[in-house]
This record gives C-alpha cells, structure tokens and sequence, in this order.
C-alpha cells in the first residue's frame, strides 16, 4: 500500500487541531474545488485536499491513521501488526486484512479510511465525484444502492467535432472484491461521441456509469465535451472565427480571396472599403449541429502591413499620401465634447 | 458502448422528470422544492408532474456537490449556482470577442 501524506495535503502541521482542520480544508477547498477553479491540475489537487479532509476531521480515523507511523508520500507500507485488530469493528471488514490483497491489486488507502465503520464523519464526505471519486460510502447492509456517476472528459479535434469521433477512456472505480474488501479497478472504455457537439457541452449516457450494488441501478456517464486548440479556427458555439489577414490595398479596392475551410477552401469576396474587424459570414461552413444544419464561418478582417516595403512601394505611397484628403483623426480636432 | 444513447444535458427536447432529477444528482426532493422557489431551477412545461429542461441536471449534480463539499444549505447552493451561471456567461462573452481579436 502507497502512504499519503494527509497532513502535507492540507498544508498542516500534525499536531493542528480539528478547527485548524476543517479551516485548512475549506481554505483549499474553494481555491480548487471542481465547480469554482479552472487552473490545470485544481481538480486533482481537490480529490487530495477531500481525501485528505475526511480522514483528519474523524478523530477515530485520524488516530488510526497517525498510528500507521511517517512515512514519505508515495512509499510503500504495511500497516503495525496490531493495528486492524484496534481499529476496524467487528464485521466491517469480513475477514480481508488491510495487507492481504491479492497481488496485482492495489488497495488504496482512501478506500481502507472509507470502508472503516467509524459512524459519521461529519458532514462534508465529498460525494460528487469527478472522474471516479466518492459517491461509495454507502455499500454495505444489503439495501439497493445505485452504482457511482462517473464523469469523463472527452477533448476532441474540430474535425473529430464535425464528423464525430468515437472516444477512449480510462477511469479508476472502486469495486467491492468477492471478500467483502475494496479494490481499485481501472475501467476503460471507447463512447461514440455524434456529429453536432460545440465545446463545453455535456453529455449524459444513463445506467452506464458504476453498476449497482444489493439490486440497485447502475449510475450515468456524463461527458464533458472540450474541444483542442486549432491552429486556424476558433469555435464558438457551432461557429467558427478565422483570422483574415488581408493588405491595405486589398482593403481599399476588394480583392478576391481563397480562405480554408474545415473541409477545404471557399472563394470569398472582399468588398473595397473594409476595416479592421470586419467580419466576412460564410453561411453553413461552420461545426455541423446534432440535428441539422451548421454554424457560419466568420473571416474576421486583418489589414496587415508588409515589415518591409521596396524603393517603388514606399515612392507610391508619397505619391498616396500627396494624393490624399483622407484625415484619420477627426476626433482630435477641436475641444473635447461629453455626450 | 458504441450504441448507447447520447443525452445532450442542454437539449430543451430531452425533458427530465423529477425522479429521474433526485437519482441523478443526489439532491432531496426538499432541496429541488427550493431550488425553484429561489428560481434556479425552472420547469419545463406545466403539467401535473414536475418536469424539468435536461440542462437541469447538470445544475443539480453540481449544486449536490458545493452542498456536500462546502456544507452548503439551499440558499448558499442558490447564491453559487446564480454566480457561476453568471461567470459562465462573461467567460461566452470574453470568449466571443477574444475569437474577434488578432491572435
């Protein structure tokens, strides 16, 4: 069995008490929950701080664990000899010792904490459970529990968004072995994700998460569509946005362009007179949508300047500028007006 | 699993009824009652049965998780889910015009 170091996890010295507990926690706890933060690796850091958090604020379990002496975060473990005997309760474990897994299983020490029947732990037992956490408190006692939501995310290309793509995944579920013991299982799987999802969109696929235990249903897979960074295109919604980057004189005279689209190339006209920011809308050239149809294409206008400009180019634009009534800066005229 | 059925959980065609709602969040039927007193949750329809958007789902799994995770009560769960709702709308519009700015 791997250590976990729960107090480093929740920034604590080991002998904080059970408020420097439960501050540290909600501290911790609202900079990377799931729902509040979107920095990279919050959510992982999350699943640490709750592990973490359930076993420190249950005295019994804090005491058990400190009593499995200091360890380095990571090392691998054997529980004291006397340990099991002084802390599980007659009949909660069904004979499987913390040490005796099968080889090739891995118990976790989270799921050892959980399966303690130490009475309530007051209150904040995460239960949510993204990408395959908690939600498995409740398994023993033969009633029907229905199985754990599992929460997948699904990051697909553009091009896999329009045509649809199916998706492999791999989750770690905790499952109940034959002894009455837990185990952490990893469990894979492939999804077709359809034509027609925009970024961000979530997918609900019932009784296809956990199974069920004692009778109960199977729990849902949610997929959370996240689309990768194209180098060209920008989704929004079922819209895509292009960069267009065309030349002043282009600008002032129109111009004929050839622009890529998902699928190939269309031929768009630019109007003489564009400026910056422009948008250019190709009608149905954007992601396909579930049902039918599809998002635009919008070619925003960007009027670049060569770095380098020649003898004839630089003498053409004098003779541009001589030629020229044109004032860019109206606004600057005169004594400022409000309103 | 190629087969199985996909539910957009923002589908307003793929209404949710309240059980399925309780199941699939964790939430008490309590806990929804006052969510849509606060307004956060709306129905869909107006029939004799409670039935709601598919959007909703999403909404109560997460409202679930701040309760259990900050021990929130309803009203704290309501507050939350109005800002989130809300950030989520500026990061549209952010994003929105970010897709309009050179790179």
């Amino acid at each position: 069995m791997k250590f976990k170091d729960y107090y480093a996890a929740l920034e604590l010295e080991r002998d904080a008490d059970g408020d420097a507990i439960k501050k540290a926690y909600r501290r911790l706890a609202r900079r990377t929950h799931p729902d509040v933060a979107k920095e990279p690796g919050a959510e992982e850091r999350f699943k640490e701080i709750s592990e973490a958090y359930q076993t420190l604020s249950d005295p019994e379990k804090r005491q058990a664990y400190d009593d499995l002496g200091r360890h380095r975060s990571g090392e691998e473990f054997s529980p004291p000899p006397d340990w099991e005997s002084r802390f599980w309760r007659e009949g909660n474990r069904q004979g499987s010792q913390p040490g005796s897994q099968p080889a090739g299983q891995e118990v976790d020490l989270a799921d050892l904490f959980e399966q303690m029947g130490f009475g309530g732990s007051g209150g904040f037992a995460g239960s949510g459970g993204f990408g395959g956490t908690g939600g498995f408190g409740q398994q023993a006692g033969g009633f029907p529990v229905r199985g754990q939501d599992l929460e997948v995310i699904a990051e697909l290309t553009l091009e896999q968004a329009a045509q649809g793509s199916e998706v492999a995944f791999t989750l770690s579920v905790p499952s109940c072995r034959a002894d009455g013991g837990m185990t952490r299982e990893p469990r894979s799987g492939t999804i077709r994700v359809p034509r027609g999802v925009a970024d961000g969109e979530r997918l609900r696929v019932p009784g296809r998460g956990g199974p069920g235990h004692g009778g109960g249903p199977a729990g849902d897979l949610f997929l959370e569509i996240r689309l990768k960074p194209h180098p060209r295109f920008r989704p929004l919604g079922h819209d895509l946005y292009l960069e267009l980057p065309i030349a002043p004189w282009e600008a002032a005279l129109g111009a004929e362009i050839e622009l890529p689209t998902l699928t190939g190339t269309a031929r768009v006209s630019v109007r003489p007179g564009m400026r910056n920011g422009q948008k250019l809308r190709l009608a149905g050239k954007g992601l396909p949508r579930r049902k039918e149809g599809a998002g635009d294409l919008y070619g925003v206008i960007q009027i670049v300047m060569p770095e380098q400009i020649g003898d004839r180019e630089r003498e053409l634009y004098r003779e541009l500028a001589e030629a020229s009534a044109f004032n860019p800066r109206p606004s600057f005229e005169g004594a400022p007006t409000h309103g | 699993m190629a087969d199985d059925p996909l539910i957009p959980t923002d589908d307003d065609d793929s209404p949710v009824a309240l059980e399925e709602l309780l199941v699939a969040s964790g939430l008490a039927h309590e806990e929804v009652s006052e969510l849509i007193q606060f307004g956060v949750f709306q129905l869909a329809g107006s029939g004799i049965s409670w039935c709601f958007h598919a959007r909703t789902i999403t909404l109560a799994r997460r409202a679930a998780r701040l309760r259990d995770d900050f021990g929130l009560n309803t009203p704290g769960m309501a507050l939350a889910l109005t800002y989130l709702e809300r950030i989520e709308a500026l990061e549209a519009r952010l994003q929105e015009l970010e897709c309009q700015l050179p790179r």
